[in-house]
């Protein structure tokens, strides 16, 4: 449904050219939500605004629905965008149109008779669960409302396509559940193809079927979610995939940790479950095997595609040889095993 | 005060209210197209165009730094031209109108400015057309920036046709210059102060209160 091809893009400042992207290449088959993950500065910004063609590429081919879009007249692009959807971080709505006003803006830009436009913009703010609010200006919405408008708005011309470039960053992460919930209904209901961009893994586990990883304007790595989770190549997508999954040793153990082993210290263990790991009962069967109690300070374990994984902290109770053998046990199971000290 | 005194005031202020509003039409009628183009040809916009916007900015310079009071005179024969005379309210409005044009363009622009990208990039995404762009977009969320240029531009003009006064304007001006200035009569001087005063805090008032009425944000 979208496809890019060889895309390059450089900036010129005065003499000096700036790559954004370099030999960027991606497909999004129809209705699949594709999410590309990169810290700020990556090009992922670029990498979005070069599908409708907000930003032009240098060289490259841009595909969308089969129609090649970089070398059309502007007038033949304004017509393809109608059917290419987008939504921003900021949302974009026009603060001197209200919330009814807003969604019919693209309509309008079509020339829709008005009792169409009546209509059609009923059901949409129904479809996002804003019945209530026809009259109000976006200035009295709250930020999730003011996305749910502009998702509206933007499926008000029927998009075959929605671009969502970095939709719910500016949302808390409650407002950004039940958007990204909303998307995924949409993606489901209308079988409309996503293509997102975050910097947070948790957006992609949530929703995504694929994803790529971009860094200083390549894409590093790409696959299906459940692949680049269990399999993760690049260190960036393992620092990616632990950032969602970051654990804090708590205050009052970090004052009692030392890092040599003393008599009347147990050790505290961070286990990693990655992909690789064997999907056991570990902790059951270690203190079965090793006479070992394991206490659970904190852990974070989460299941995306198809795959188990986490970070766990434990507090080992039990003789410092069988907690040897314990952590060897984990170590065989393909359990990162990390000693962090003994509290 | 005599009666033919008051008559002459109201007639006065009359001219004046006329010569402002009228030339503040015509000023802007010139000047909002000017503005939109100066802002949709600046550099990253709609319609980049940097030879275009150099030139239409270097014209809006030029009348910017002509004195009115020198525009006036170095105006009269195309004056002359377009309404048959150099003298009145009516030959007064067409430098009035050439003085406010660019100014207003330069105001214009600067309230397209202060309106957010996203909002242009949004309607770009959504597939308008420049001239939908601005329509649409620019100008209603602009509106409330543009009704504060309107009455920095009309209390503008109120003291550019008191200045047009000393030169065959007519209005208020006229008036305050030939009792005031010539004749030093102190009471028709102070109450033409106090009359276009009144104006001023009027026009100010209107457009507060409408630019408030219109603003969402």
């Amino acid at each position: 449904m979208i496809e890019l091809r060889n895309i390059t893009k450089k900036f010129y400042q005065k003499t000096k050219a700036i790559t954004a992207l370099s030999d960027v290449s991606l497909t999004v088959p129809e209705g699949k939500i594709f999410g590309v993950i990169g810290a700020s500065g990556a090009g992922k910004s670029t990498l979005i605004r070069c599908v409708n063609l907000l930003e032009k590429p240098t060289s490259g081919e841009v595909i969308v629905d089969g129609q090649n879009l970089i070398n059309l007249s502007s007038k033949e692009l304004a017509k393809a965008r109608r059917h290419i959807g987008m939504i921003f971080q900021h949302f974009n709505l026009l603060s001197s149109r209200t919330v009814f006003e807003n969604v019919a803006f693209s309509l309008e830009l079509d020339h829709t008779p008005k009792q169409e436009i009546q209509k059609r913009v009923s059901d949409l703010l129904s479809l996002v669960g804003l019945d209530e609010k026809h009259h109000d200006y976006p200035v009295n919405l709250s930020g999730g409302q003011k996305q749910r408008v502009a998702i509206a708005r933007t499926l008000a011309s029927n998009p075959k396509v929605l671009l969502c470039d970095e939709a719910t960053s500016a949302l808390d992460p409650a407002t950004t559940k039940s958007i990204l919930a909303l998307l995924k209904d949409i993606n489901k209901r209308l079988n409309i193809t996503i293509l997102l961009i975050t910097h947070e893994m948790d957006v992609v586990k949530d929703i995504c079927d694929e994803v790529a990883v971009i860094s200083e304007g390549q894409l590093i790595e790409q696959g299906a979610v459940s692949e680049i989770f269990s399999h993760p190549k690049t260190a960036l997508a393992k620092e990616f995939i632990a950032s969602s999954l970051n654990l804090e040793i708590p205050v009052d153990y970090k004052e009692r940790l030392v890092a040599a082993p003393a008599v009347d210290k147990r050790p505290l263990l961070k286990l990693e479950f990655t992909g690789q790991s064997v999907d056991d009962p570990v902790l059951s069967e270690v203190a079965r095997l090793f006479q070992i109690d394991s206490n659970v300070i904190s852990a974070r374990m989460d299941y995306a595609g198809g795959v188990k994984f986490g970070v766990m902290l434990i507090e080992v109770f039990g003789t410092q040889e069988n907690s040897l053998r314990a952590i060897e046990f984990y170590k065989n199971k393909n359990i990162k095993v990390e000693v962090l000290g003994y509290v | 005060m005599s009666d033919s005194m008051i008559l002459l005031l109201a007639k006065g202020a009359w001219e004046t209210i006329v010569m402002t509003f009228v030339s503040g039409f015509f000023g802007f009628l010139i000047g909002l197209p000017t503005g939109v183009l100066l802002y949709l040809t600046r550099k990253g916009q709609v319609l980049e165009h940097r030879t275009l916007n150099n030139t239409i900015s270097v014209i809006v310079n030029i009348f910017r730094s002509i004195p009115f009071i020198i525009l006036i005179v170095w105006m009269i024969p195309f004056t002359r031209a377009l309404v048959g005379t150099s003298i009145g309210v009516e030959a007064a409005i067409v430098p009035l109108s050439i003085g406010a044009a660019p100014f207003i363009a330069r105001l214009i622009e600067n309230s397209l400015i202060e309106v957010p990208g996203g909002l242009v990039e949004a309607a770009r995404a959504m597939g308008a057309t420049p001239f939908q762009i601005v329509y649409k977009v620019l100008l209603p969320e602009a509106l409330p920036s543009i009704i504060n240029s309107a009455s920095v531009t009309l209390i503008t003009l109120v003291g550019y046709s008191a200045m047009g006064g000393a030169v065959g304007a007519g209005g208020l001006g006229q008036i305050g210059y030939q009792y005031g200035y010539v004749g030093y009569d102190v009471f028709v001087m102070n109450t033409v102060l106090i009359l276009l005063i009144m104006l001023v805090f009027l026009i100010q008032f209107l457009g507060d209160f409408i630019a408030k009425k219109v603003d969402h944000r």
